[in-house]
Parts: C-alpha cells; sequence; structure tokens
C-alpha cells in the first residue's frame, strides 16, 4: 500500500507541474532565471539599471534605501550620491517612488504597479522573460506590445540597449505525432513556415543579445533580491538550523535505543 | 537548603497536586511499548500547537489589522523587523505542518481504530479541533489581506449565501461591510488570535485528559489493561518518563529537519502553502486567473466543486467533515486495528486513501470536465467509504486480536 | 524492566541535553532581536536639522528628536559667565558622574559655545522639566538663580541642564550627540553627512 501511495504522489507531483495555459503567455515557456543573490556586482549593476530606467515610473515601496545600500555594501555616500534621485529623500525612507499616482494616470491610463513583490507575485522567471520579449507593433500607444503579457500598458524603455525587436517568421521542422521529426525520402527534414518568433534586427542597439542578456540578467536579479531581501540570510542560516536538528537527533537516536533495551 | 526547598515544595504540594499531576499524566504515565511511528504525530502537534502560539504572538508585534495597513504591516514584519522573517515564516510553515501533522494523526485513528471503545470520546474531541483548527487556518489566512486573502474570503463567505432564507443577510453579517473591508479583517484577527486559540487549547486539554483516562492505542488493538501488575500498570506498557519520551525526543529532532528545509529552503512550498497571487495587496475590483486554497482544504474544496449547485455543494462540504464525527458508530469491526480486519476494510481503505489523495490533488487544479468528474467519483468515494462501513465491517471476518502486545 | 544508569547512559543523556539546550540561545535570537527598534522606528528616529538663527539670546526651544523632547537654549554671555559661580549648589559641575559626549570644551556643555543641546527627559523618572530662566524666588526655591524644574517630583537642573543637590533627579540631564553647521543643527549624529 506504502508503494500505491508513493507513486500516486508522484503522478499529482507530474500533473501539477504541467501547467495549464503557458506561463509565460504566447511565449510559452518562460526562459529559466536562477538568481545569485551572493553576487554583489551583479545586484549592484541591476540596481543602477533599476534606478535609472524604471525607478522614475515604478516605486518599491516596501523597500527602503538604505537598507539596499547595507546588503548590497555600497557605502551610503556613494548610494546617495549616484542612485537616489531627489534631494529630499532621506536613506531611512521606503522607496516611495519619484512619480505622482495622477501624473502616472494622465501618462498611462493606469498608475505603473510597484514592483517590491513583482519577482515574488509573478516569478524571477516571469519578469526575466517579459522584459526581454517586448516587440514592435505599431496598433498598440507605445509602438510595442509583449510577448509574455499581450497588451501591456508600458513602452520598452529598454529598446535603445537591446534594439528594435520584431516579429518574424521562421522554417521549422514539422514534428510527426510520434514525437520525431518528418523527414522526406532523402532524409531531409520536412519544414513550414511559422511565425511568432521574436527576432533583433543587429546592429539596432546599444549592446549585443548576450550584452542586453546581461543586463537583464543582473536587473532581475536586483528585483529578486528586492521581492525577498533577507533570502539570502534564510538560506544560510537553514544549512546550520538543519545541521543542528541532524546532530540532536542522532544522540537523540542513541539514547532511544539504548533505553529500549530495557524493554525490547 | 534542600530541606528548605522541599519544605516550600511540600507546602505547595499540599495544596495543589503538583506531583500526583505530573506523575499521573507524564512521568509514570503508562504506554503501550510496542507502537511505531504512527503513534508519534499526536505529540508533534502539541509541538505545533506550541510553535503557533509563539510565533503567532509575535507576529501581533507587527500586524496591523486594518484593510490599509494589513497587507503593508506583513512586509514591515519580512522587511523591517529584525529577524521578523524568522517568525513569520515560522508561522506559515507551521500552519501546513500542524495541517500535515494532524491529517496523519487522524489517518492513524481510522487505520488502528483509535476511536474503538473506549476511545469514542477522544476522537469526538479530535475531530472538534480539527474543525476548530479548519476555522482557525481560514481566518490566519485572511489577515495578510493578499489577493488570495480577500478572494479565498470572499468564496467562503459567499457560502454562507447558499443557506435559504437568511444566507444573504449572513453574509452581509459576517462581512460587517459590503465587502471583504477592516471591519472584517478585525474581527477576524481577534478571532484567530484570541477566541479560537482559546477553544482550540481548551480542546487538546480535553483531549489529553480523555486519552489519559482510557490509556493510548497500539497498532495491534491489544488492550493493554487486561493483564497488568500488582500496581495496576498494564504488563504491556512502560512509563512515559524515561522511556518514552525519547521516542517523542526522536520525532521532534526528525520534524525539526523537515520543517526547517521547508521554512528555510521551500517557504512558499511551490505556491500550495503561499499562494503567489497572495503577493499581491488585495483588490476587490479583479479576480486573479485561478483561485486555489492551500492544499490541507484542497479535497473539501474539489467536494464543493464537484456538486453543480451551490446549497448542495455547502451541504457535501459539511456532511465530509461531520461524517468524521461519527465514525465510532459506524465501524461495527471486532477488531479495532487495520491489521486484524477483514481484506474488505484493507480494500475500502486503500481506496479511500487513494481517492482522498485525488481529491486533494483537484481541488488545487483549475476546473475541467474530466477533472469534475473526478472530483464527483472522489467524492462518492469518500462518503461511501464512511456509510458502508457497517455494512463491510460486519459482514468480513475480521481474524482474532492477540491477548498481549 | 529495570532501569540501569550505565556510563554509556550517562554520556547520551548529556550529550542530548548538551546539544539540546545549545540550541535554545540560538532559537531565542531571532525573539528578542524582533524586540529591537525596526528599520521603521530607526528611520522615524533618524537625525533632525534645526535652523538655529531663529532662536533669541535667552530663548529656549523643543525639538522632537526619537519623539522625545530636546531643548535648545541660547545664552547670553552673562549667562554663561555666571555658570561657574553657582557650583557649589550643584552635585555634579563637572558632568564626572555620567558619559559627558562633549565634556571640558564649553561651558554649555555642547559644542558651541553659545548653544546649549539637552535631553528634555528629567534623569529621575522621566518626565520633562520646565524652564524657568529668570533669577527670582519660586515656590519651590527663593533663591532660584534660573534652570529646570521639573513638576513631577521636584528635580532642579541648572540652564546649562545641570542637577542641584539634594534634589531626586541622580545625575546632569543628558547631552545627546550633535553637530552645528553654520546655522544648522543637526541633533543625532556626531559628524555631519556631507
Amino acid at each position: 500500500m506504502k508503494l500505491v501511495i508513493l507513486s500516486f504522489f508522484f503522478l499529482f507531483s507530474l500533473g501539477a507541474s504541467s501547467a495549464e495555459s503557458a506561463p509565460c503567455g504566447n511565449y510559452g515557456e518562460c526562459d529559466e532565471f536562477a538568481p545569485q543573490l551572493n553576487n554583489l556586482e551583479s545586484l549592484q549593476l541591476g540596481a543602477v539599471t533599476f534606478m535609472n530606467n524604471c525607478y522614475g515610473c515604478h516605486s518599491l515601496k516596501y523597500s527602503r534605501w538604505n537598507r539596499i545600500a547595507k546588503d548590497l555594501e555600497i557605502p551610503e555616500e556613494i548610494f546617495a550620491s549616484n542612485l537616489v534621485y531627489g534631494q529630499t529623500v532621506k536613506l531611512g525612507d521606503t522607496m516611495n517612488g519619484s512619480m505622482k499616482k495622477e501624473v502616472a494616470e494622465t501618462w498611462f491610463g493606469i498608475s505603473p504597479p510597484d514592483l517590491t513583490l513583482v519577482t515574488r507575485l509573478h516569478g524571477s522567471d516571469w519578469v526575466y522573460t517579459y522584459l526581454k520579449t517586448f516587440y514592435e507593433d505599431s496598433s498598440k500607444p507605445y509602438g510595442v506590445n509583449n510577448m509574455v503579457y499581450p497588451g501591456a500598458a508600458m513602452p520598452n524603455v529598454l529598446a535603445s540597449m537591446q534594439g528594435q525587436q520584431i516579429l518574424s517568421c521562421k522554417q521549422v521542422p514539422i514534428i510527426a505525432s510520434n514525437g520525431g521529426v518528418k523527414r522526406d525520402s532523402s532524409g531531409n527534414n520536412i519544414t513550414e513556415e511559422k511565425c511568432g518568433y521574436l527576432k533583433t534586427i543587429p546592429g539596432s542597439g546599444t549592446l549585443s543579445t548576450e550584452e542586453f542578456d546581461e543586463v537583464i540578467y543582473n536587473l532581475v536579479n536586483f528585483m529578486t533580491y528586492v521581492g525577498e531581501p533577507s533570502r539570502a540570510d534564510r538560506e544560510r542560516i537553514g544549512w546550520y538550523v538543519i545541521l543542528f536538528f541532524i546532530i540532536f537527533t542522532s544522540f537523540a537516536y542513541l539514547l532511544f535505543k539504548e533505553y529500549q533495551k530495557d524493554y525490547h | 537548603m534542600s530541606n528548605q526547598s522541599s519544605g516550600i515544595f511540600n507546602w505547595v504540594n499540599d495544596r495543589l497536586p503538583i506531583k500526583n499531576t505530573y506523575e499521573r499524566h507524564l512521568s509514570k504515565h503508562p504506554v503501550p511499548k510496542k507502537v511505531n511511528f504512527w503513534y508519534l504525530f499526536g505529540a508533534l502537534a502539541l509541538v505545533v500547537l506550541i510553535i503557533q502560539i509563539v510565533s503567532g504572538i509575535w507576529l501581533m508585534f507587527g500586524y496591523e489589522n486594518t484593510e490599509e495597513g494589513a497587507f503593508a504591516s506583513v512586509e514591515y514584519i519580512m522587511r523591517d523587523v529584525d529577524y521578523g522573517w524568522v517568525v513569520r515564516y515560522m508561522h506559515t510553515t507551521g500552519a501546513s505542518m500542524f495541517f500535515a501533522v494532524v491529517y496523519l494523526h487522524m489517518f492513524r485513528g481510522l487505520m488502528y481504530g483509535s476511536y474503538h471503545k473506549p476511545r469514542e470520546l477522544v476522537w469526538i474531541f479530535g475531530m472538534t479541533i480539527y474543525l476548530v483548527m479548519m476555522a482557525e487556518g481560514f481566518l490566519g489566512y485572511v489577515l495578510p489581506y493578499g489577493q488570495m486573502s480577500y478572494w479565498g474570503a470572499q468564496v467562503i463567505i459567499s457560502l454562507f449565501g447558499a443557506i435559504p432564507f437568511i444566507g444573504e443577510s449572513l453574509e452581509l453579517w459576517v462581512r460587517g461591510d459590503y465587502y471583504i473591508s477592516g471591519a472584517t479583517i478585525s474581527r477576524f484577527f481577534a478571532l484567530h488570535v484570541v477566541a479560537l486559540p482559546l477553544i482550540l487549547i481548551a480542546l487538546v486539554f480535553m483531549h489529553l485528559v480523555a486519552l489519559h483516562e482510557v490509556g493510548a492505542g497500539n497498532p495491534e488493538g491489544v488492550d493493554i489493561e487486561k493483564y497488568v501488575d500488582e500496581d495496576g500498570v498494564p504488563l504491556d506498557s512502560v512509563p512515559f518518563f524515561p522511556y518514552k519520551i525519547l521516542n517523542a525526543l526522536v520525532a521532534i529532532g526528525i520534524f525539526g529537519i523537515v520543517f526547517s528545509i521547508i521554512m528555510f529552503f521551500f517557504p512558499e512550498g511551490g505556491g500550495y502553502m503561499l499562494e503567489l497571487a497572495n503577493f499581491e495587496e488585495a483588490n476587490p475590483l479583479s479576480t486573479p486567473d485561478h483561485i486555489a486554497p492551500v492544499w490541507y482544504y484542497s479535497p473539501y474544496y474539489a467536494m464543493l466543486r464537484a456538486i453543480p449547485d451551490k446549497l448542495g455543494g455547502l451541504i457535501v462540504m459539511g456532511a465530509a467533515i461531520a461524517i468524521l464525527f461519527v465514525v465510532p458508530w459506524l465501524d461495527r469491526s471486532k477488531a479495532a486495528s487495520i491489521r486484524y480486519k477483514g481484506n474488505l476494510s484493507k480494500i475500502a481503505m486503500t481506496i479511500f486513501v487513494i481517492s482522498w489523495l485525488m481529491l486533494a490533488w483537484l481541488g488545487t487544479m483549475p476546473v475541467t470536465e474530466l477533472r469534475t468528474t473526478l472530483s464527483q467519483i472522489g467524492t462518492v468515494i469518500y462518503f461511501a467509504f464512511f456509510l458502508l462501513m457497517p455494512v463491510y465491517t460486519s459482514i468480513e471476518k475480521s481474524r482474532p486480536v492477540p491477548e498481549r502486545l | 524492566m529495570e532501569e540501569k544508569l550505565t556510563t554509556r547512559r550517562k554520556v547520551l543523556i548529556g550529550m542530548t541535553a548538551a546539544v539540546g539546550s545549545a540550541g535554545i540561545p540560538f532559537a531565542a535570537v531571532p525573539f528578542l532581536s524582533a524586540w529591537n527598534p525596526s528599520a521603521k522606528a530607526k528611520a522615524v528616529g533618524a537625525p533632525v536639522k534645526v535652523d538655529i538663527s531663529k532662536i533669541q539670546v535667552g530663548q529656549k526651544i523643543q525639538v522632537a528628536w526619537r519623539k522625545q523632547p530636546v531643548f535648545v537654549i541660547r545664552h547670553s554671555k552673562e549667562a554663561l559667565a555666571n555658570l561657574s559661580q553657582i557650583e557649589e549648589k550643584l552635585d555634579d559641575p563637572q558632568s564626572n558622574n555620567i558619559d559627558e559626549p562633549y565634556r571640558d570644551i564649553n561651558p554649555t556643555r555642547s559644542t558651541s559655545n553659545e548653544f546649549t543641546v539637552i535631553a528634555g527627559v528629567c534623569t529621575h523618572l522621566g518626565c520633562s522639566p520646565k524652564y524657568y530662566p529668570k533669577m527670582e524666588p519660586q515656590p519651590w526655591d527663593e533663591t532660584w538663580i534660573g534652570g529646570f524644574f521639573c513638576p513631577c517630583h521636584g528635580s532642579m537642573f541648572d540652564i546649562v541642564g545641570r542637577v542641584f543637590k539634594g534634589v531626586p533627579a541622580p545625575t546632569n540631564l543628558k547631552v545627546p550627540p550633535h553637530n552645528f553647521r553654520g546655522n544648522i543643527l543637526t541633533i543625532g549624529e556626531d559628524k555631519g553627512t556631507a
């Protein structure tokens, strides 16, 4: 019976992970994102990108300036002069954004959401993929649309780095019903034209694809950190707690076995 | 010095039965000598209860029970309070572990017939604890006032609307507002932190007193009271101290490992313990794409959804819990333990477990036609297991239960 | 069945108990730390800046730092000159009994030679003393020479917050960390940020 239960657990976990609709919208599966919360350089670069490109419209209202300075090991003077915009800001304050809500609503129709918890709400994978999948679409008010979140009411602020990204078509192999690639009699793959692929026009942005990916990686790494600033601590402390319980359990088990001799 | 302190002790002990109570309920309390790991979840449930009370008190230091402040105050605890995240994750992990431990404890009861005469009241107190826990967990989940708190509460409170005649006004009365507002969370807060915990502690006390009156069961279903020594202590028992406390210590150690793995490395439990949509503040104007309960309610939520009628769903869900209370009178078997029951009981138990797990899984998934059908089948099996119990336990032949453990 | 306390048992009991109790202080850390001032409290309690150019000679203003009263007094030259003459009335004129941050710099006890900056919290039981600057007879003292009087339990301090002899307050009023930059007084930190 134990085996039955175990195998059912296994089946359920399979069923649960195979998603209902694709997690990243029209893009399908999200690009995987593995955060490096101890990589201070990446976090610092991400913070700079965030402050320069995102903080103009989005707030991080549950986060405090000096917490970020402390965790990212940026000296407060350097932090205050390079990353904090607005002279009236005190470093102990929360990061309430630099745009007034009413202004935002006239500009965008809605006020841009707070981003403190966005990586926890949607997952870092989702945010990472979202930021890379804007494409040109003249039918939209900002001239761009997004694969992950179609109809996003947000301009592609990083377009100058990434360059022009468009939807294009390409030849893809036809997958037969048995899962293999269909081939013609001479053994070549049979292909068909499929559309909806992202393509960046080379040379139209200031960064190469790899460089741009790295910028986004650092940015999302920073946002992952902001989503749960204690996560690195949490995972570090966790090992010690587990180790403690292992040692404790070992002694308790030996003691239990020793006393069990009396009545077994 | 030691004379003096024993003098004080005696003075107190003559007026308050410390020594007697300690010996009767702890140190000399006889416990069956051969029990397996299934018998340790009760002790663990007590441990989690303490964890929940302590971490809950600490959360109250930072939590704000207002519509404007609730969500932000949770993030305040997570970020601005030193080690606030430890306290909060302890509480959220504790909630899930409480249910995990209690479900295993209940399953043990079903499997080894812990409800058999004379332990019917122990079982009933236990089921009442479970019922209060479900309410407690629900109220607690509303407090962070995230999207899932809001819409989960919306769904559950709307269930009251199914009650004929008074339903709608009852809904309004429970909320104290036209939507789940600050008024709702302040009353839920008071219930969650004061009223229900008091009831819970009282019930746990009764559960234990009743248990100690009739003695703990064992996986064989042997009545160890039959053979006692000259002091009336069962021969097949050992005193809790220093013997059985060691089983508990080992169990607590292993439980600590499991608990800390989850708490420090998977506090969201893949979205089944802390739902991701709850990382967004409640918005009464926008429902999330997919509303699922946390895992520990999901079997009953699946039953609710399986019934294509609002009142019917509510009744079925209520009946699914209510039927657990009468199990001691549904089981007609002479043997308490599944080990000595007949094959029909064994088959029924296996199917029941599988279908309960299936329901648990279905409850977390979005609805499709196939899944609704599966949920309906699961619901039928769930009720059939209990309602047919008097039949299959009386027609099957159980093996004789041994005299000694 | 008989319980025997062998050496092995003793050792194992000792080890289990030792490991178990070693965990207790660690488990207590988060619960004790959670009572410290949070980041929010620290932000609210951040240093405050005051423009002191508007304070008249002889005037006292009250500033809130960490939601506690801080008195800033601008003294006349005469008042400061008198300070050394009243020392026989004082319990601890040199502030030897407390941790004085700016000892022996100015008679004002601050880093300025004109302003006094003191915590407006009586060192007896925490009431806020009142300022009676004039040298005139008072109900509590016929020979009042000007200073602070605490309405709760009658403690008396001179105009720079030094405690009188024979009053309940044990020590002088505290001097909070501060610095002067031009007309800006910052209470709560020693050195100004750039």
